[in-house]
């Protein structure tokens, strides 16, 4: 078969957001040949979207002072609600402040501390200290003891993400944007790189590498309502799973966000709320210091959204046709603050709501933002069940951020964790020899284009994709949401089962040749269905409440039977994920009190 | 092309030509203005306006002035003209590029080639007409207003100082500092003005001087 | 309220298929409150014509995949929003860029090949120490770099500048904001002679006519006038008295 082209390297890194190039620029620096696959040119990936910031232990700013790496590290692991890795979260706030220091090397204009007494918009007075001015500052994040989120306005995605590609053109590393990875080359034991469709052309190619990466971020898209970006419907997950061998872990473990713009979904980050916004209801009252005291509008996200859902259940949200929502505040931090700390959100305001946060409320609602669950990886990044299969940032579960992830640490991860994986995979490929397991590629190569000329094939009364599409969203809208509970996750479970089959149906109604965007959605459609399934199911296996998994049957975290993580690998034919367990690393801080959230002492409102 | 083969590929060629319109242009756009209110000291009647011309050829600015002007105009035909699309197939894309985008400054790009380029015929047949009836004084100014010139003066003026005025306007913007809204307000109005005055100045040597002494 | 029905004639090509010429089709949908073109050609393509091509990633103007011309103008077509249009709406791709299909083009490779050109990265000869803390900034120059480097490199100032039309070597209002970008960061250690080896020609800022097509379409609302400007200063003080 010399009819496809076959393109070889060393390192084959699937994804161009912050994780896949940082993976590659580290890799290329030790040398190894690096090829990155993206759907769209690097610049675009999801990564850029996110404008709050990134965590690192500084301590430069006033409030940030006297902010070690261990401060940090208990942050995360309460943020996670005990369920993550502690030997991978120790490595992350080492290895962050290095991350974050060589990002500014190479070019991102982080802000800086000022030097010189500031009022926060809480009245409070505080001075910046002489000796730190011209460092990193940072901002609040909920969640954290200190102001540790380093940022640059709020575009530090953006910032980060074209920095790091210009570290790619700088070193020359070839990206072939465009490309989507359909399915790995393997033979149960070992990848060999992977089968690419390119949407340009509609063409199948097959990379074969001594090492593939993952990077592939997250699934949001899978829902309904999500932040995430269109293109984020979790193919890379999809794939590993598909080999049939490699687990994904903690898929139940899915982040809302509490401010989605209602009704269309887009962002509103945290540092609105950092930066001293209030949540209302809609008697204008500012309800979160009734369940948070503390912490209120800066308690973890799982909590605050949780708190939203419970305030607009007892009636206190906004009706209008489309929903329900509540409000944001941030009038009160000024025109000046709004136009140049918070520019984008006054932009974001502006040109999809029509609204003018200088002197309006905004509408928001929690919304699905980040999925902590991915392919199930070591702490090197290589990826359970194939070897020379890596995977890093969101698209992997390392397991950084057990069931609820701070906000600022997922893009510190997709640096920190590049970092890291790119030097293992490097160390891999040295010791690796490389084979081109012609067969193999020739089979997988096969199988794949046997998919299209199905679907191109395919009668025109079968199922179509948009519809199946659109009842997967709902249903885990609906029934695999914040809160969830026995009778809701089963009721899903059979809905996304059926959603399968039906799924092996689909016929196009167009003709599915070349760069059909029809035909690319009809592809990936199986993949994104088993892994709702996979979140479904696992949530509803999973009989207690950890971080973003709240089930209302069982409120209660239960560490003595679910101090575990849960992996779903897929064996071929099957109608269900097959789940199993394995236990948390905890090597310092055994599970207690979060400090806040509902199963919180400190934290608990009494009404 | 012609310009670039003699003087070589240099390096710096580029910036030296960018330049040079630049600061042709803007000696001509303040010769032009200076020129006018000469004109315009029409207004204050025929001694004022006369003892003009005395003075500058005295001090013999008239003379240099005149050939220098000539040069610059020259130059600066050649150093702007470069910009202008050299096949017809590029001015198409311009033009529909022009209509389809609807914006202002592309707009008046393309005005400002057509303007550039009436110019250059206007000026000759004004600036041989003026030499040819040397000296300057009012009562021959007034004599070629009124025998030919006066429609062609109202065409001039108004093409020059459109070009002039978006001329300045398109300095500043490329060099300048200060926004371009400001900018373009501030020109209007100057532009404005110095037509009035034209228009003044015309309408006097028309209606109110008599004319005389042409040759 | 009376909804509006939008007439949406959309510019069809595959280069796939270069027999079947360039034509325009023309689509009908309801408006909906705050309807963006995001919404509306993804209507079209789940409802009435599932093979037509366009990009959109972000959806929240972040990404700068959408730029098309909308009746005319470069714009992000995930942040128009419909009420804002007359009901009779015309989509074509954007000029200077490759065609991928209707209306998406390869602004990517354009841009890489930009990055490249421009050498868009900081050029330093010191090495990363991990164990040293940062090198001091002052925070408005930080302001300063962000504020150029707050490009989505979208495209629309390319496709609404004349010159780029007409000439497929100059950098455009995208490129040289680029280089204003890096001009500004004491972190890169190029001389202005360095620049304008890469920028000091018609390709580059000389090649600008000043005809603020950018200015005027960004949708980042970048400054190009101004950064423009400076480069232009800058490039020409360079070329006349030689760099430093
Ligand atoms: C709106 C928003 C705001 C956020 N703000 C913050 C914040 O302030 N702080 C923070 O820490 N985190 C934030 N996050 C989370 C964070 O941005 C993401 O988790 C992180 O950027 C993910 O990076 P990544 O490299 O893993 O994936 P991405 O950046 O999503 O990149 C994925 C890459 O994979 C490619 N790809 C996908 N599938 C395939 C395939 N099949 N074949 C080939 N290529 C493929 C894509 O083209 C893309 O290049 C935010 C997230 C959102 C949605
Ligand atoms: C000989 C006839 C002339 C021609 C063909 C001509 C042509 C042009 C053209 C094509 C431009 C646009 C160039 C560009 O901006 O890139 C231009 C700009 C300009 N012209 Fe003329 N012009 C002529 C005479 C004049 C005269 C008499 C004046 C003075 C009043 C003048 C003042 C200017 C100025 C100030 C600019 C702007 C320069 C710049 O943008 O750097 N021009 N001209
Ligand atoms: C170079 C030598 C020039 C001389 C000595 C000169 C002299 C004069 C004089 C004496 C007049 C009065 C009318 C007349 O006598 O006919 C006049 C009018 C005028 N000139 Fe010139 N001129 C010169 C060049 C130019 C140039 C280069 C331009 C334009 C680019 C120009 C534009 C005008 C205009 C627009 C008027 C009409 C004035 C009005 O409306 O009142 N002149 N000039
Ligand atoms: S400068 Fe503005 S218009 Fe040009 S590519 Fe960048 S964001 Fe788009
Ligand atoms: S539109 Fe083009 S000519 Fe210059 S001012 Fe902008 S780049
Ligand atoms: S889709 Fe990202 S800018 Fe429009």
């Amino acid at each position: 078969m010399s009819l496809f082209n076959i393109h070889l390297t060393d390192v084959l890194v699937i994804g161009a957001g912050l994780a896949g190039e940082r993976a590659a620029v580290e890799a290329a620096s030790f040398g190894c040949d690096v090829t990155i696959l993206s759907l769209v040119p690097p610049r675009r990936s999801h990564s850029t979207a996110a404008q709050g910031g990134m965590q690192a232990s500084l301590g430069n700013c006033a409030k940030g002072l006297g902010d070690n790496p261990d401060i940090h590290f208990e942050d995360t692991v309460k943020g996670s609600d005990w369920g993550c890795e502690q030997d991978v979260a120790r490595l992350f706030v080492n290895v962050a402040p290095i991350a974050i220091r060589q990002l500014a090397f190479w070019g991102v204009p982080w802000n800086r501390v000022v030097a010189g007494k500031r009022k926060l918009p809480d009245g409070s007075i505080i001075e910046e200290l002489k000796e730190k001015e011209g460092l990193i500052t940072a901002r609040a994040f909920g969640g954290t003891a200190k102001w540790r989120t380093c940022y640059t306005s709020d575009g530090t995605g953006h910032s980060v993400q074209y920095t790091m590609d210009s570290i790619v053109v700088k070193l020359g590393v070839t990206v072939h944007d465009r490309i989507e990875a359909m399915a790995l080359i393997h033979d149960g034991e070992r990848c060999y790189g992977a089968v690419a469709r390119d949407l340009r052309t509609g063409e199948l190619r097959a990379y074969v590498s001594k090492a593939t990466v993952i990077a592939t971020g997250g699934y949001g898209r899978i829902y309904g309502i999500s932040t995430n970006a269109v293109i984020n419907e979790g193919t890379g997950m999809a794939i590993a799973q598909d080999t049939g061998v490699v687990p994904l872990g903690n898929m139940e473990a899915v982040q809302f966000h509490p401010t989605g713009l209602f009704p269309v979904w887009i962002l509103i980050t945290e540092g609105a709320r950092g930066d001293g916004g209030y949540l209302l209801d809609k008697n204008e009252h500012r309800f979160m210091p009734d369940y948070e005291p503390v912490k209120k509008e800066l308690a973890s996200r799982d909590v605050v959204s949780r708190c939203m859902i419970q305030h607009m259940r007892k009636g206190f949200g906004v009706e209008t046709d489309m929903g329900t929502h509540l409000w944001l505040d941030i009038r009160h931090l000024g025109a000046k603050h709004i136009h140049t700390n918070l520019r984008e959100i006054d932009n974001i305001c502006k040109n999809f709501a029509g609204i003018d946060p200088v002197k309006e409320l905004i509408p928001v609602r929690p919304t699905q933002h980040y999925s902590m669950g991915g392919i199930r990886t070591n702490i090197d990044g290589h990826a359970y069940g194939l070897k020379g299969l890596f995977a890093a940032g969101e698209a992997s579960c390392w397991d950084l951020h057990g069931f609820n992830r701070l906000g600022g640490n997922s893009l510190a991860e997709t640096i920190v964790m590049g970092l890291i994986v790119g030097e293992k995979v490097a160390e891999y490929t040295e010791g690796t020899e490389f084979v081109l397991p012609q067969r193999l590629v020739q089979d997988h190569m096969k199988k794949q284009q046997e998919r299209i000329d199905k679907l191109i094939k395919a009668s025109n009364n079968g199922e179509n994709v948009y519809e199946l599409r659109r009842k997967m969203e709902e249903t885990l809208m609906e029934k695999v949401g914040i809160f969830r509970n026995g009778k809701d996750l089963e009721e899903a479970v059979h809905t996304l089962q059926d959603l399968l089959k039906r799924s092996q149906n689909i016929s196009l109604r167009s003709s599915g040749k070349g760069a059909n965007p029809e035909l690319a959605s009809a592809l990936r459609l199986p993949g994104m269905i088993r892994l709702a399934l996979s979140i479904a199911y696992g949530a509803l296996m999973r009989t207690e409440s950890r971080g973003s998994h709240a089930r209302e049957d069982y409120p209660q975290r239960d560490d003595v039977n679910w101090l575990k993580r849960t992996l779903a690998t897929w064996p071929e034919g099957n109608e269900l994920p097959e789940l199993s367990y394995e236990p948390v690393t905890i090597t310092e801080l055994p599970p207690g009190d979060r400090g806040y959230g509902e199963a919180s002492q400190s934290g608990k409102s009494k009404e | 092309m012609l310009l670039q083969k003699l003087i070589g590929r240099n390096q710096r060629l580029d910036a030296y030509l960018d330049v040079a319109e630049f600061l042709s242009g803007l000696f001509l756009v303040g010769f032009l203005w200076t020129h006018m209110l000469f004109v315009a000291t029409i207004i204050f009647g025929t001694k004022i306006f006369n003892k003009v011309p005395a003075i500058l050829d005295a001090t013999y600015i008239s003379y240099v002035g005149i050939f220098m002007v000539i040069i610059v105009i020259l130059l600066h035909m050649l150093v702007a003209g470069r910009k202008i699309p050299a096949n017809l197939q590029d001015q198409l894309i311009i033009w529909r590029h022009a209509r389809r985008l609807s914006q202002k400054d592309t707009w008046t790009w393309v005005f400002q080639v057509v303007t550039g380029i009436s110019i250059l015929i206007l000026a000759s047949i004004h600036i041989w007409a003026i030499l040819s009836g040397w000296p300057i004084n009012a009562q021959i100014s007034a004599g070629r207003v009124q025998e030919t010139f006066f429609w062609f003066y109202m065409l001039f003026l108004v093409v020059c100082e459109y070009h002039a005025g978006i001329g300045i306007y398109r300095i500043a913007v490329k060099w300048g500092w200060i926004h371009r809204q400001k900018v373009g307000k501030v020109l209007t109005v100057i532009t404005c003005s110095i037509v009035i005055l034209g228009l003044a100045a015309l309408l006097i040597f028309r209606f109110v001087i008599k004319a005389g002494g042409a040759p | 309220m009376i909804r509006r029905t939008l007439t949406i004639e959309v510019f069809r090509f595959n280069p796939q298929t270069p027999d079947i010429k360039p034509y325009m089709e023309t689509y009908t949908v309801k408006e909906v409150p705050n309807m963006t073109l995001f919404v509306a050609l993804n209507t079209i393509r789940e409802e009435q014509d599932p093979s037509l091509m366009f990009d959109f990633v972000c959806r929240a103007a972040i990404c700068g995949s959408c730029a098309m011309l909308v009746n005319g103008r470069p714009r992000l077509a995930c942040k128009t929003l419909t009420k804002t249009l007359p009901s009779h709406i015309k989509l074509l791709p954007l000029p200077v860029f490759k065609l991928i299909g209707d209306l998406s083009v390869d602004t990517g490779t354009w841009f890489r090949h930009l990055n490249l050109k421009t050498q868009a990265w900081i050029h330093t000869d010191k090495t990363f120490d991990p164990k040293a803390i940062e090198e001091r900034m002052d925070n408005e120059t930080a302001l300063k770099i962000y504020e150029a480097e707050r490009c989505i490199e979208c495209g629309c100032c390319v496709a609404g500048c004349a010159t780029a039309n007409i000439r497929d070597d100059f950098l455009g209002a995208a490129g040289l904001n680029k280089i204003a970008r890096f001009m500004v960061d004491p972190r890169d250690k190029r001389s202005d002679q360095n620049f304008f080896e890469v920028i000091g020609t018609d390709e580059g800022v000389f090649g600008c006519m000043g005809l603020m097509a950018c200015d005027d379409n960004c949708p980042q609302e970048l400054p190009l006038q101004m950064q423009l400007a400076f480069v232009r200063r800058r490039m020409a003080m360079t070329g006349i008295f030689g760099g430093k």
